[in-house]
């Protein structure tokens, strides 16, 4: 197989029999069709190859196909865990493109929206962690959270998962009456729930002792490799793209980075679970501030791109940065659609983290680097 | 100081025990369970659900077919001229939907332009599995606008 | 009971008294008591589970779900039996069996409550009174490895060989600390038989938990974790762990031997609660036996209760809470890695133990 080329082969004085496995593609662990054939030695991996495309479905060609607002369906379904963000890096960059400014209210509502997604998405997270290293209850209590996010998202656009809830330009409704109200009322109650989370992980033995020093990624690999979001923030990187560059109505609220300097699975566990408390910060100053106005720019009817144009916008979503690079040609259709998928580059780390690990940690690591299949193949 | 307080934290298991609190509390709260399919949810107000079609306010103008993102709707219209009115009109031959393809995600209700809309998704209908495969694949005109599940949910502008 | 005279009478007394009597009381407490714990244990831990977790459990099969471990019975009995073609048939049939057996064997040396002489009633509440029971708990707990490492040679396949062996590894290691953690009650109590011991903390006046300046509650302690890890459970479970790659010694099995092993886990776990129970709580006693302004407690002011009946009450009740403990664990506690459990198993339950019984000869001598 080609697989066993690539693989490392270990020549020592002893006639090591290392055993080949696949991990995946079907497991309950990889968080999607991930296959990853190992070379074990006993418990320690030696070798990992990881192998992915099994749901690829084509969707940068897609793109090229259909006029710049009828794409926003499309973008959903790659990091289908959060879609509001795929969604606004793609209509960023078309407004890029186009030169369309977004009204301040549909700016702040998208904040809104991004925010709530990046919750969403570290409660999944969270759930899927916690249960891939044992401990049980932790899936339901974020279930429970995120079924209230998803029940806010379902009354302001109508569906939970695929949102397909910003145009370009803007928004295609605004908010419903009352959906203000209920925002609110879930931001306050939601810091008490982090430090439920919080109380039955953070300080406990047994998840730190699964978790502290497993899975080092150091300052250098993260850089090299091009890895983005919390996983660069937990190895000492203070870089996020909403404050390097603010977009939407992220230059004017007021919000903290979480960094820590260990870079293991214990310290991405804690910047993301900071990072749902500053996101609650966040929604409710942007709650308090909202503008009035509008929610969708004035535009020409039908879209074009320009001839030779070609704008990249890239924003932060709650895997890392990801980013939509658009090229026009003077039709209605992009030229052409490059995704920067996050999950794609931190995937990329996942081989050296598991040399020498245990088969334990590396559903631990698998976990940590918060993948998501759509993404990585979309 | 906190050297002492963290040894006897770890003596005394006081991270378990609070692990164990939180879990101990939670089994007085309330459920969350739905005794589905007794009690169903109500879905959200512009919840997009099955499509429902009403042909007499339908002016044909194509335009849900032309925005699809996947082009599964097929739509045949035809001009005749009406006795009544002495005025010529669209009739609809074929108004249908592929349903295996449909994402539901609303862009034909937007692109509908009259007011209410023609063609709209927000029926609160999400229960679109049956017994045999070919009964629900492939929508018609008749099955449009009489979808068994629920009646036609909103004739007025979703707020 | 003027049956079970006659019958006595009949049969004659040394026959009666060796054979019919224990096999009317091995019908009535296994069949009648052993079983249905087990299969209403299994639909406990589902419904406790699920209120731990904000969601009701199987509320459908019958009110609250009481009729579901029927359903599941019914369910595995009429399952396909397969036996993979290149397994050793023996060993496959005969590992269930091996992991069921010694934990209901166990069972015999148990005292649930009074022996007749002491309750003044006909029958006594236990199958037997060896005066070496403590060493046969032991024994038995010790062979039930068998059945694990049988079961994952015997599938023929690398993954389950890899997760019995790891189990039996597991189980192996923590032998040790449990059957040291014994020698405690042994000590305090110093008689070796079930019914010496309950007997020795009635007189005592306290139960060996709280005795010899606290030393109890560490060896109950550590009783208590060995015995999580003897029995597999969480957070000790990962030979059984669904998201690990190796999926465990049971794979290879369907319907009812599947049943089998299932229902040998949770008999192991019964039986480390209740050998908790017998020489740590005080047995079938009631709190504060020997307290006069306690009496109220022995429970005898409740229509048809006798002292016996009062004992098995308690007993149960006591059982109970330590299984409530065993589900409160597992769904709290993530899950140690395996190289992490050897480690707390060697490195920290052994020096402990052993420190904990030189405490208690000392505290011994001290008396």
């Amino acid at each position: 197989m080609a697989d066993s080329e690539n693989m490392k082969h270990n020549d020592t004085l002893f006639d090591v029999e290392e055993m080949e496995l696949a991990f995946g593609p079907q497991h309950p662990s990889t968080h999607g069709v991930l296959r990853l054939n190992l070379k074990v030695d006993g418990e320690r991996i030696v070798d990992c190859y990881p192998i992915i495309g099994y749901l690829h479905r084509g969707t940068e060609k897609l793109f090229e196909l259909h006029p710049f607002f009828q794409n926003v369906p499309h973008t959903d379904r790659m990091d289908y865990v959060a879609a509001a963000t795929n969604n606004l890096a793609y209509v960023g960059a078309v407004e890029k493109l186009t030169g369309i400014t977004v009204p301040p209210r549909a700016a702040y509502i998208r904040t809104l929206l991004c925010e709530l997604q990046r919750i969403s998405s570290h409660l999944l997270w969270l759930a899927t962690h916690a249960i891939d290293i044992g401990a049980m209850t932790p899936f339901f209590y974020c279930f429970r959270e995120r079924e209230e996010v998803l029940d806010l998202f379902e009354e302001f656009c109508g569906a939970r998962l695929t949102l397909n809830c910003m145009r370009p330009g803007g928004l295609p409704f605004d908010l419903p009456v009352g959906w203000t109200d209920r925002c609110s009322a879930f931001v306050d109650k939601f810091p008490s729930k982090v430090d439920e989370y919080e109380g039955l992980l953070t300080n406990n033995r047994i998840w730190k002792k699964r978790t502290v020093g497993i899975g080092v990624m150091t300052k250098e690999q993260g850089l090299q490799y091009g890895i983005t979001g919390p996983m660069l923030r937990a190895s000492g990187v203070d870089f996020d793209l909403r404050k390097a560059e603010p977009y939407e109505a992220y230059g004017e609220v007021d919000f903290d980075v979480p960094v820590f300097h260990n870079g293991d699975t214990y310290d991405r566990y804690l910047v993301r679970m900071e990072e749902m408390r500053q996101s609650a910060r966040i929604l409710r100053q942007c709650l308090d501030n909202l503008p009035d106005g509008e929610v969708m720019a004035k535009k020409p009817r039908v879209l074009k791109g320009a001839k030779e144009t070609e704008a990249y916008y890239g924003i932060e979503s709650p895997k890392g940065e990801i980013g939509f690079y658009i090229v026009g040609n003077g039709t209605p259709n992009p030229e052409r659609c490059r995704v920067r998928p996050p999950s794609f580059y931190n995937l990329q780390i996942v081989p050296e983290l598991a040399q020498g690990a245990l088969l334990a940690d590396l559903v631990a690591i698998v976990g940590t680097t918060d993948i998501v299949l759509g993404e990585v193949d979309r | 100081m906190s050297a002492v307080k963290n040894f006897l934290d770890r003596i005394m298991l006081l991270d378990l025990f609070a692990g164990l609190g939180i879990t101990f509390r939670h089994i007085f709260k309330k459920k969350e369970t739905v005794q589905y399919p007794e009690e169903r949810l109500e879905p959200a107000h512009r919840f997009r659900g099955m499509f429902r079609l009403d042909e007499d306010r339908c002016i044909k103008c194509t335009l849900c077919a032309r925005d699809c993102p996947i082009d599964i709707v097929y739509i045949d219209w035809h001009q005749e001229l009406n006795p009544v009115t002495e005025k010529k009109e669209k009739l609809l031959d074929r108004f249908d939907i592929d349903v295996q393809r449909c994402m539901f995600c609303g862009l034909c209700e937007e692109a509908c332009p009259t007011k209410p809309k023609s063609i709209w998704l927000t029926s609160k209908t999400y229960e679109l599995s049956s017994y045999d495969r070919w009964e629900n694949l492939y929508v018609d005109i008749d099955e449009l606008q009489d979808w068994k599940i629920r009646p036609a949910y909103t004739d007025k502008e979703v707020v | 009971m003027n049956l079970l005279d006659s019958v006595r009478e009949s049969v004659g007394p040394a026959i009666f008294d060796y054979a019919v009597s224990p096999l009317l009381k091995i019908m009535v407490l296994i069949f009648m008591g052993v079983l249905p714990l087990i299969s209403y244990l299994v639909l406990a831990e589902r419904k406790i589970l699920g209120f731990m977790q904000v969601r009701l459990g199987p509320n459908r099969v019958g009110p609250w779900g009481v009729l579901q471990p029927i359903a599941d019975i019914a369910k595995l009995l009429v399952k396909q039996d397969i036996i993979p073609s290149t397994a050793i048939r023996w060993a496959f049939i005969l590992a269930p069996c091996m992991v069921v057996a010694p934990a209901f064997i166990i069972f015999a040396v148990i005292p649930f409550g009074p022996s007749a002489a002491q309750s003044g009633g006909q029958l006594d509440f236990f199958i037997t009174d060896v005066n070496v029971a403590l060493l046969f708990v032991v024994a038995m707990a010790t062979v039930g490895v068998y059945g694990i490492i049988l079961g994952g040679w015997a599938s023929n396949s690398k993954f389950s060989l890899l997760g019995g062996l790891r189990a039996a590894a597991q189980m192996i290691s923590y032998e040790i600390p449990q059957g040291f953690s014994l020698v405690i009650p042994l000590l305090m109590a110093g008689t070796m038989s079930m019914n010496g011991i309950v007997q020795a903390q009635f007189d005592q006046g306290r139960w060996f938990i709280f005795q010899g300046w606290g030393l109890g509650l560490v060896a109950f302690f550590i009783y208590f974790v060995a015995g999580v890890a003897e029995s597999n459970r969480n957070p000790f479970d990962l030979p059984e762990a669904e998201s690990e790659l190796v999926a465990g010694f049971h794979t290879e099995y369907t319907g009812m031997r599947f049943a089998l092993f299932f229902l040998g886990e949770y008999a192991n776990m019964i039986v480390i609660s209740a050998v908790a129970v017998t020489l740590f709580l005080g047995g079938w006693h009631q709190p504060f036996p020997n307290a006069g302004w306690a009496s109220f407690l022995n429970l005898q002011w409740l229509p048809l209760v006798g002292p016996g009946l009062a004992g098995v009450l308690w007993f149960s009740a006591k059982l109970f809470a330590f299984l409530f403990v065993y589900i409160w664990f597992r769904g709290t506690f993530p899950r140690y890695r395996f190289d992490q459990l050897m480690d707390l198993g060697w490195k920290w339950l052994i020096p402990m133990v052993l420190l904990t019984v030189f405490g208690t000869g000392l505290w011994k001598i001290l008396q």
